[in-house]
């Protein structure tokens, strides 16, 4: 059976997709942006941040690959709780009712408490997890270096199932009501039932697949190495569409009613017209783009080196925010009143 | 404060570096003297092995080339398979594939294979060519979990995806990140040091991965020219590569990569552990290495080539680069004008008459002297298959 999805949750409980919304918000929704004026406040992890920060109840989650996940206050840019993992952590936090998930390069998914910082849970894969736990009706999924997807009960961690696939799996899954979909290593997109994880169709793409899925109505939204970014039939897994850009795709789509924004190695954002498949626009936004854009309202936001602020309408670029010599790959956090920016080097930015 | 603590706070970031007191890209004032001496470290009690760099074919270097090895900037899975077989039969007499591997390669070993990651996605070792080297490892009998993918920084890494494209169970490092995370990343006991243009941190440490971990080494370097060595090849990519604290040997517009990246790949065991070298000449960056992402400097050219000896390898990458170089008509790497320099690195990205250093090609010939391998074109066995 297939699921028609919004851009939003089904429940304000899930945790879908990568940053929790197709639009890749955070599960804050689309919100309207102003350029930045001021900084508030900074603040260190003393190590890299590779993953995306994420809001929540005025707690800004930001892992570090050193191991930390800090639980930030997001009014005084004081640290309430840290919790320190046993390996790097390279996967984006997702919240699930009291729980902040990651994964860690110890190949385990840690379930802390978002108020305490203590570990509610912990379950483990043989290699390192680096997409984000998702969570769909009670569900964690997530998939790891190991090859293998995992579903574990989300209140106790235990397993319900695992299905392994034919190569390393860097995508984070997009749940949907009774299917997942994800890219993996070995070039395929696969779609699993997610009661059982047994696998309902793969499509091969000509190269291994980091990017991450997103689900817009009848179709699948994902990039791959092989440089195209492609729009597959969510039943059966029939290419609908391509779209070639001129370098490999591990950026993953962020999704607004018809338009689907991704960004290529080759520098350029594109944005697309799902259903048609055609072209909307192409922005240089100056580096090698590897991280999701987040959409707001009108605007598309991507940070490759500094941050960049797109119309959505004509991918003109609105306005853009460098940070010293604080590069950055990760994704903004666009809330009401502030905008939060993690940087490569470790530095955590509220910005008004 | 102990040195090591002191030099890891150095790599966290250009902040850190401006407390120490250098800024990797403050200019020089005066040419500076010659190269002051280097004092070299190995690991004590080390029994230097035969394998060990000029390995068992000195002056040998097999040069396969496939236009249709890459197309539309895409390189191909299989024809790159063909081109491995075919040049390491060439380099070894071998008549199987596997035979050839296991001339280099026991199933006891752990092998680790250092990419050349700088310069992704526009120019990096090839990620179709390392799945090839991890396929040719396990048919000689090693387990995928005794193969590991490095190199210094686990960022360049990411952004060309090795992560995903390679194989599971292959670990994947970035010696870099492990060290600043508290993890070990560097050796106490083994270093080069030498006090260059009066930094505070005088010592090159040797990653723990080289020192320890891995005993036998693949060498995947790039086809690039580069902004300070003239061209990085099989021995800068190793130097470089393995030891930290480096970037304090350039300071514009003069750098010390000559004598120093030939005295890195003496250290053992670094020299013992690096068996073969690969280049991966699918690009060739002839302007703007090691770092450019602009596609008018690179071409598409499809070669592959095999040696044991570093030296003769990157002697005949630099002609290869300097011969790309005339034909377009952009200045030879050994031309020292001062004219010719800038510190705009946005000019010299795009303008090939331009560059940040006075360019020291002369590294290699210098390699030679040290014994690593032949330096004279004239003797060396360059075989273009």
């Amino acid at each position: 059976m297939i699921t028609t999805e919004t851009a939003q949750p089904k429940s304000s409980s899930d945790w879908p997709t990568l940053l929790g919304d197709n639009a890749r918000t955070g599960g804050l929704g689309e919100r309207q942006l102003h350029p930045p004026e001021k900084s508030i406040w900074q603040f260190r992890t003393g190590g890299a941040v590779r993953s995306a920060p994420v809001l929540g109840d005025d707690i800004l989650y930001v892992a570090s690959v050193n191991g930390t996940l800090h639980a930030i206050d997001v009014f005084t840019g004081i640290e309430k709780w840290k919790f320190d993992a046993a390996g790097q952590i390279h996967s984006t936090p997702s919240l699930f009712a009291n729980l902040v998930l990651f994964g860690c390069d110890d190949g385990k998914v840690y379930a802390i408490d978002r108020h305490s910082g203590k570990k509610l849970w912990e379950t483990a894969s043989q290699a390192e997890v680096w997409s984000s736990a998702v969570v769909r009706n009670g569900v964690v999924y997530f998939g790891s270096a190991d090859a293998k997807v995992y579903a574990v009960d989300a209140a106790s961690g235990h397993a319900r199932w695992s299905q392994e696939l034919g190569g390393k799996i860097y995508s984070t899954i997009y749940a949907a009501e009774h299917q997942l979909y994800l890219g993996c290593g070995d070039g395929k997109v696969y779609s699993l039932d997610s009661a059982s994880g047994k696998i309902l169709w793969s499509t091969p793409t000509e190269n291994g697949i980091d990017s991450s899925p997103a689900l817009a109505g009848d179709l699948v939204l994902i990039g791959s190495e092989d440089f195209f970014f492609y729009a597959m039939n969510a039943r059966t897994g029939e290419v609908r569409w391509r779209y070639e850009t001129g370098m490999g795709v591990a950026s993953s789509p962020a999704v607004s009613g018809d338009l689907a924004v991704i960004g290529s190695k080759d520098g350029f954002l594109y944005a697309f017209e799902i259903q048609a498949g055609r072209l909307r626009w192409k922005t240089a936004v100056g580096e090698v783009v590897t991280a999701p854009p987040v959409i707001g309202e009108g605007v598309v936001c991507i940070q490759a080196g500094g941050t960049f602020a797109l119309d959505a309408g004509s991918g003109k670029i609105v306005w853009r925010a460098g940070l010293g010599g604080g590069a950055m790959q990760s994704v903004p956090v666009l809330a009401s009143d502030a905008i939060y920016l993690a940087s490569l080097s470790g530095e955590v930015y509220a910005l008004k | 404060m102990d040195r090591r603590t002191f030099v890891k706070v150095g790599c966290i970031g250009s902040a850190s570096l401006l407390v120490q007191g250098l800024d990797p890209m403050m200019r020089a004032d005066a040419i500076p003297a010659v190269a002051p001496p280097v004092e070299l470290h190995g690991l004590p009690n080390y029994k230097p092995s035969p394998l060990g760099m000029p390995g068992l074919f000195p002056g040998r270097v097999i040069e396969v080339r496939d236009p249709n090895a890459i197309v539309r900037n895409r390189v191909s899975q299989p024809i790159v398979r063909r081109l491995l077989d075919q040049s390491m039969k060439a380099l070894t007499g071998e008549s199987s594939p596997r035979d050839a591997w296991a001339k280099f390669i026991d199933p006891k070993d752990i092998v680790g294979i250092k990419i050349n990651p700088s310069g992704a996605p526009a120019c990096c070792s090839s990620p179709e060519i390392i799945r090839e080297i991890i396929a040719a490892v396990r048919s000689v009998g090693v387990p995928a979990r005794n193969i590991l993918v490095y190199d210094r920084y686990s960022y360049e890494i990411d952004v060309g995806s090795y992560q995903a494209l390679l194989p599971p169970e292959i670990r994947i490092v970035g010696i870099q990140d492990a060290f600043t995370s508290g993890g070990d990343g560097y050796e106490a006991d083994v270093y080069c040091d030498a006090n260059f243009f009066g930094e505070w941190e005088t010592r090159s440490y040797m990653a723990t991965i080289v020192a320890r971990e891995v005993t036998k080494i693949i060498n995947v370097p790039t086809m690039k020219d580069h902004s300070a060595s003239g061209v990085t090849g099989a021995l800068k990519n190793l130097a470089y590569g393995t030891f930290n604290n480096v970037a304090r040997t350039h300071r514009p517009p003069y750098t010390f990569t000559n004598p120093l990246i030939g005295l890195m790949c003496t250290v053992e065991p670094l020299r013992s552990k690096a068996v073969l070298h690969i280049m991966d000449g699918m690009r060739q960056v002839w302007h703007g290495g090691p770092l450019t992402q602009v596609q008018e400097f690179i071409d598409q050219t499809g070669i592959l080539m095999v040696a044991t000896d570093p030296v003769a390898m990157d002697t005949v990458e630099l002609e290869a680069i300097e011969k790309k170089r005339r034909e377009h008509g952009a200045p030879s790497v050994w031309q020292h004008d001062p004219s010719s320099i800038t510190p705009d690195t946005g000019l010299f990205f795009h303008d090939a008459s331009k560059n940040l250093f006075f360019r020291q090609p002369g590294h290699i010939a210098a390699a030679g002297k040290l014994g690593l391998g032949v330096a004279d074109l004239k003797q060396i066995n360059h075989r273009l298959l």
